[in-house]
Formats: structure tokens, C-alpha cells, sequence
């Protein structure tokens, strides 16, 4: 598999802080790869000094095999970035928007045109191409930064946050696109702190802290990286503390916890965790409103890894 | 293209403001130009006198007194030291002259009898010395061979008319000249200000910290771009410039198709390039779109009044002008001065303009040098 980006021991200090240490990771072709972490984890940071925004204190970069620099026009010419905040101009149409960042890769009018119709569609903006930036919805702007990055057909993308506030249908739209552009050939960074996003979109996982790689590899590899298999919620009120003694001797059991008429039981192993507590419920003859079978999350791996909520 | 063709967009959704910025200050232009041109309109007005005199009203002194006469005001107040001085105080009075007892007979005998005079520290007063130094000193040159009292008076009399008309000849071209000169001096603000401001907004839109950090990661060229933006600001300036000239010939009249007219509006053009690259450098450095009007005053206004823009450099202090040196319009005002005073044409008479407009170029590409350098290495960050 041929690697798209390659980045190794990178380091990025500002005086006292390291915000990148010694970090070291590869994206292969054609896959999306997830940079997860909390504000202030590195992942912007770390996409910055990748596109050569950022000058870095230590380590390589090299993207298509060739060394990250400035001037790495041709370099350039193959990527695409979305950034978290929206950057288009005030005073240009959407048309003219996408056509002015598409015509910064694309010169020859004939293409361009053909390119910005395609990104139009891809983002779902048809019906807006005369309206200003101003008087879109905070969605449709999304999708306006969106179709500005990738206007070009890159063949990198990098996408920081690009769902941050904005509507179910525009974030489904968005993702659909992201999965589209992927289907077309690019390969895809995709920073966020949308788990949920990860686990729909994601072939592979970084999970980043404090500058550093806490986990890297399929969503699935990540999550076994958890000490649980699996997690089962009841929905039951006054549960005398006794019966959760009980259940704490199952030897499939890690942790149980009681808060607020809610029971939450996390085990290390077994098969039929969910039947077996259902016949322990029926057994002690307690009733309960409703209960949930889960398997761990990417967050519950970032919880047992740092102690923290992703979105902490 | 694709930069050019925003750029131009930009300027276009702006154009309310572009349009009510460039009119405005063009008449405020030509507002100030009459203005200026009537202050120093020295042929409109004559300084205030009173005569003092103590010899007999005949020959040479009654001459001297009718000369007087015909070039000042005269006074109506009371011939007392303290009237006089009163006078003086209040400005009502430019200068008291005192003729002093025999002062014609002494004059004749050679003997250089001394005028008094007493007179405000302005510009009026010194006007009102120079007009009798000059009467003086023609008497005095004659005298040494004119013994005959009426001879002498004839002939001071035909020297004095001849030098007027002399005098009244040129200042129909130097009133001209100096209308010019005025219109050009305050173009210097009105170029400084569209310009900062213009492009200032069109820069600082370019440059909006989230928009420049798409433009850098793309394979766009920065240079390119730079050049592109030059461009386009170039091209604001050059229909501007245009403008101003134009509108030079309609106020100063044919004047303005005379060498020296010729030479303000190629020294204005030299001006315009460097005022563009000034302000395609400070627009660099705008990051918000509301802090472009104090920028104008501070750069604009403040570099103009302290290089002679609305005021003439000689009426400057020193220290002013001293401070003055630092700015290019400083050498852009001081080349139109030397410009309206120009009657012959050579290589020796031109040498200052020449000099003056090459300092202008040498700062336009200083701000092109410095732009640069700034925008490569916030590229680099």
C-alpha cells in the first residue's frame, strides 16, 4: 500500500510547550484517516505543520514521496484543506467563491468551470450559487468551505472539523460528500472530536494527546484496546445497593456504577452478558424500564487511555 | 487571471465607496486650490503704512511719498507713538516709516540720510520694507550721477514702472504656475488617501487571516500573486491619476500644457507609483477593516501636512521640515515647487526636479523590497 503522507518524529515546540512530540505516522492511499483527539490534543497543530503552515522544530514530512516544503507548488497542486472555520470572501457569490479558490490550482477555464459545477453538486448547492456568503445558514456555509477546498480534485484532503455546528441535514450531506470524494480516489485526513463521525467514515484512527499518539490503527484494533467488551445500561429505580453486590461477583463483571435510576454494568468478557442479566432482573423479581446492550466506544478507549472525555 | 478578475470583483462591490472617497477628495482638492490660491494671491491686497514726515513735501521725499502711496495702504490714525504702536499691535498697521527732517536735501547732497521704520514682524511688514528698500536703493544708484533733483526723480520713476511691468508680466505665469503647484502639493494627500484606503480594503480583504491561509496552501504562487495584486492596484491608481490630470487642466487652465505643466504631471505620475507601493505596503499590515480610516490620517494626513501639502514648505519650521525628510511626499512637494519657479530649461535647472523625483523612486522600491519580505515570511510563518 503506497503511503500518501509520511510524517516522522515530528516535533513542533512554541518555547516551553510541545505541542507535537516526537510524533510518527503514515496515511495510505485512498483511506480516510481519522485524527481524533481533544481541543488542544495537536491535531490542528499537527495539520498545519504537515501543509508546511507551521514550521516545524524537528522531524520529516513527506507527502507523494516528496519532502513537505513552502514552495511545494506541485506538491500543493494535490491537496485540498477545509479548514474548522469558515474562508470564503464576503463580497464574491458562491459561484464566484468556488471558482475564485478552484482557479488558484485550475487555469484553464474550460476545466474549472466543469469543476466548480461538480463541486456545486457534490456539496448540494445548486439552488444557491448567486447568494453572498452572508445571507447562507451557518450549514450551507459549511458546505460552501467545503466545495472552496475541494473545487480543485485533489487527491489529498485534508478536512479539520468540518461538521462543528451545523444541522443534521447539512452534517449528512457533508458526510455523504466526504464518502463520495473517497469513493472517487482521495485519501482523506479527517480531524474531529465526533466519535460517531470517525466510526461511520473512518478506515484507520489516530487518537492524540497532549501532542502525542495514544492509539493508531482500525477503528476495530482501537476499540480492542479497551479493557471492556461490553457495556449493559438498565434503566431501574431505587435499586437497593445489595443486588449490585450481586453482581459484582459475576466473574465476567469489570465495574458496575448506580447513578441517577441508572445501572451501568461493564464487563471484561463473556457472550451472553445481556441474557444473563436479564435473568438475573427476572430472578430477584426487579422491575425495570429498559435495557441496553453496548460494545465499547472509541470514546471509552480515549476515557480508559487518559482518564478524560474526548470532549472534555 | 482568476486573482486579477477578484480583485476587480472586490473593487466592484465596493464601488459605492471607491467612487464617494475619489470625488470627494478631488473637491476638496480643488477647493483647497482656490483656497490657497487666494491666501497667497500677493497682488490682491498691499500692506498698511503710515508716513511719518518731517521734511518738506517737494522733489525727492514728495516722490518717495506718492511712491508710497501707490504700492501700501494708508493708514488713518494719530500721529502718535502710541497710536502708531496700537496699530502695530492690532495689526491694523504693516510698518510706520519716518522721514526725518531734510531728508531730501541730504539725500541729494549724497549724505544717506536714514528712513525709520517700524513695522509688525510679518509678512505684510516685510512686504512694506522690501517695497521701500527697493525704491531706496534705485534712488541711491542713480543719485552718485544724477545731480539734477527732477532729473533724478524721472528716472527713478521709469527704472520703477519698468521694473513693475517686468514684475506684472511674470506674475501672470507664476499665479498660474503656483495654482499648479498647489493643486499638485495637495494631489499628494488625495493620492496618499484613495490609495491607502482603496487598497487597504482590497488588501485587507485578500489578506483576511482565514482566506490567506487557504490562498498559502495552494499551489498559487506567491510572487505571482503579489505581482497580480500589484496589478490591479496599479491599475486603480493609473484611472485615478488620469483623473487628477485631467481635472488639473480644467481648474489651472492651458497652463497645464506648458513644460512646467508638463513636468508637475510627470512628477505626479513617479508620485503615484510610490504612493501605490506605499500603500500596497500598509495595507499589509491591516488586519481590520475598520482601523483603515485612522491609518489614512495617521499616514496620509499626518505625512502631509508635515511635508508641505497644504500649507507652503518655506511657511514651515524647520524642525517640521526636518521631520518631513523621512517621507516621500516631502521630495514629491519640494519637485513641484521647484517645478513652478522653473522659466529656463536645461540639464543644470532641472537637476533638483530630476533628483527629487529619483528619491521618490528610490522609496517606491524600498516599499516594493519591504513588501515582499513581509509577505514571504508571513508565508513562512
Amino acid at each position: 500500500m503506497n503511503n500518501v503522507i509520511e510524517v516522522k518524529n515530528l516535533v513542533k515546540e512554541y518555547k516551553e510547550l510541545k505541542a507535537i512530540d516526537n510524533l510518527s505516522f503514515e496515511v495510505h492511499e485512498g483511506e480516510i484517516l481519522g485524527l481524533l483527539g481533544p481541543n488542544g490534543s495537536g491535531k490542528s497543530t499537527t495539520i498545519n505543520c504537515v501543509l508546511s503552515l507551521l514550521k516545524t522544530s524537528k522531524g520529516s514530512i513527506k507527502i507523494f514521496g516528496e519532502e513537505m516544503k513552502p514552495d511545494s507548488y506541485e506538491i500543493k497542486r494535490k491537496i485540498g484543506v477545509i479548514f474548522q472555520d469558515v474562508a470564503v470572501f464576503d463580497e464574491l457569490t458562491v459561484y464566484q467563491n468556488i471558482d475564485y479558490f478552484c482557479g488558484l490550482y485550475i487555469q484553464d477555464k474550460v476545466t474549472r468551470k466543469k469543476y466548480v459545477q461538480d463541486a456545486i453538486e457534490l456539496v448540494g448547492l445548486q439552488d444557491f450559487v448567486k447568494f453572498y456568503p452572508k445571507k447562507l445558514s451557518g450549514g450551507l456555509l459549511r458546505r460552501l468551505n467545503i466545495a472552496c477546498g475541494i473545487a480543485h480534485k485533489p487527491k489529498l484532503i485534508f478536512l479539520d472539523e468540518p461538521t462543528v455546528a451545523v444541522d443534521p441535514q447539512s452534517r449528512n450531506n457533508i458526510l455523504d460528500g466526504i464518502k463520495k470524494l473517497r469513493n472517487d480516489g482521495a485519501t482523506i485526513v479527517y480531524t474531529t472530536h465526533y466519535m460517531e463521525e470517525v466510526e461511520i467514515l473512518c478506515d484507520r484512527v489516530i487518537i492524540l494527546d497532549k501532542g502525542k499518539i495514544l492509539a493508531q490503527g482500525t477503528t476495530e484494533e482501537v476499540k480492542e484496546l479497551a479493557k471492556i467488551d461490553e457495556k449493559v445500561t438498565v434503566e431501574v429505580n431505587n435499586l437497593d445497593s445489595s443486588y449490585i453486590e450481586k453482581i459484582k461477583q459475576n466473574s465476567n463483571v469489570d465495574e458496575v456504577t448506580y447513578t441517577d435510576g441508572v445501572l451501568l454494568v461493564k464487563y471484561k468478557e463473556g457472550k451472553n452478558n445481556l441474557v444473563d442479566m436479564v435473568e438475573f432482573l427476572k430472578k430477584e423479581n426487579i422491575k425495570y424500564n429498559k435495557i441496553n446492550s453496548e460494545k465499547p466506544t472509541l470514546n471509552d478507549v480515549f476515557l480508559e487511555l487518559t482518564g478524560k472525555e474526548l470532549r472534555d | 487571471m482568476t486573482v486579477f478578475k477578484t480583485f476587480l470583483q472586490v473593487l466592484k462591490k465596493n464601488k459605492f465607496i471607491v467612487i464617494m472617497y475619489t470625488v470627494i477628495l478631488l473637491i476638496f482638492g480643488n477647493f483647497s486650490m482656490q483656497s490657497n490660491q487666494s491666501s497667497t494671491n500677493f497682488e490682491a491686497s498691499k500692506p498698511t503704512v503710515f508716513i511719518v514726515n518731517e521734511d518738506k513735501e517737494e522733489g525727492i521725499t514728495k516722490d518717495f511719498i506718492k511712491y508710497i502711496k501707490e504700492k501700501c495702504d494708508m493708514a488713518e490714525i494719530e500721529n502718535s507713538k502710541e497710536a502708531i504702536d496700537d496699530a502695530l499691535f492690532y495689526e491694523d498697521l504693516s510698518l510706520a516709516v519716518y522721514i526725518p527732517q531734510d531728508f531730501g536735501k541730504d539725500f541729494m547732497e549724497g549724505k544717506k540720510p536714514e528712513i525709520t521704520i517700524k513695522k509688525r514682524d510679518s509678512y505684510y511688514g516685510s512686504l512694506a520694507e522690501m517695497l521701500l528698500q527697493r525704491y531706496i536703493k534705485v534712488a541711491t544708484i542713480y543719485q552718485k550721477n544724477i545731480k539734477n533733483e527732477d532729473e533724478l526723480v524721472a528716472k527713478i520713476n521709469e527704472t520703477i514702472s519698468k521694473d513693475i511691468e517686468t514684475e506684472v508680466t511674470t506674475k501672470i505665469d507664476t499665479s498660474a504656475l503656483t495654482k499648479a503647484a498647489r493643486y499638485y502639493n495637495f494631489s499628494s494627500y488625495s493620492f496618499l488617501a484613495c490609495l491607502i484606503y482603496i487598497i487597504s480594503l482590497i488588501i485587507s480583504t485578500f489578506n483576511e487571516e482565514k482566506v490567506q491561509k487557504r490562498t498559502t496552501i495552494s499551489s498559487y504562487n506567491y510572487k505571482k500573486f503579489n505581482r497580480i495584486l500589484l496589478l490591479g492596484n496599479s491599475l486603480y491608481a493609473f484611472v485615478l491619476w488620469i483623473l487628477y490630470v485631467v481635472m488639473s487642466f480644467v481648474f489651472v487652465g492651458p497652463t497645464m500644457a506648458s513644460i512646467n505643466g508638463l513636468l508637475f504631471i510627470a512628477n505626479s505620475f513617479i508620485f503615484v507609483i510610490c504612493a501605490t507601493t506605499l500603500a500596497f505596503f500598509i495595507a499589509n499590515f491591516v488586519k481590520n477593516k475598520d482601523s483603515i480610516n485612522g491609518i489614512v490620517n495617521v499616514i496620509g494626513l499626518g505625512s502631509s501636512f508635515l511635508c508641505g501639502a497644504f500649507i507652503p514648505q518655506e511657511w514651515l519650521p524647520e524642525t517640521v521640515k526636518i521631520i518631513g525628510h523621512v517621507f516621500p511626499t516631502y521630495y514629491f512637494i519640494t519637485g513641484n515647487e521647484t517645478i513652478a519657479k522653473l522659466e529656463k530649461f536645461n540639464i543644470d535647472t532641472l537637476m533638483p526636479v530630476i533628483v527629487n523625483a529619483g528619491i521618490v523612486i528610490a522609496f517606491s522600491v524600498v516599499f516594493v523590497i519591504l513588501t515582499n519580505l513581509v509577505t514571504k515570511k508571513r508565508r513562512k510563518v
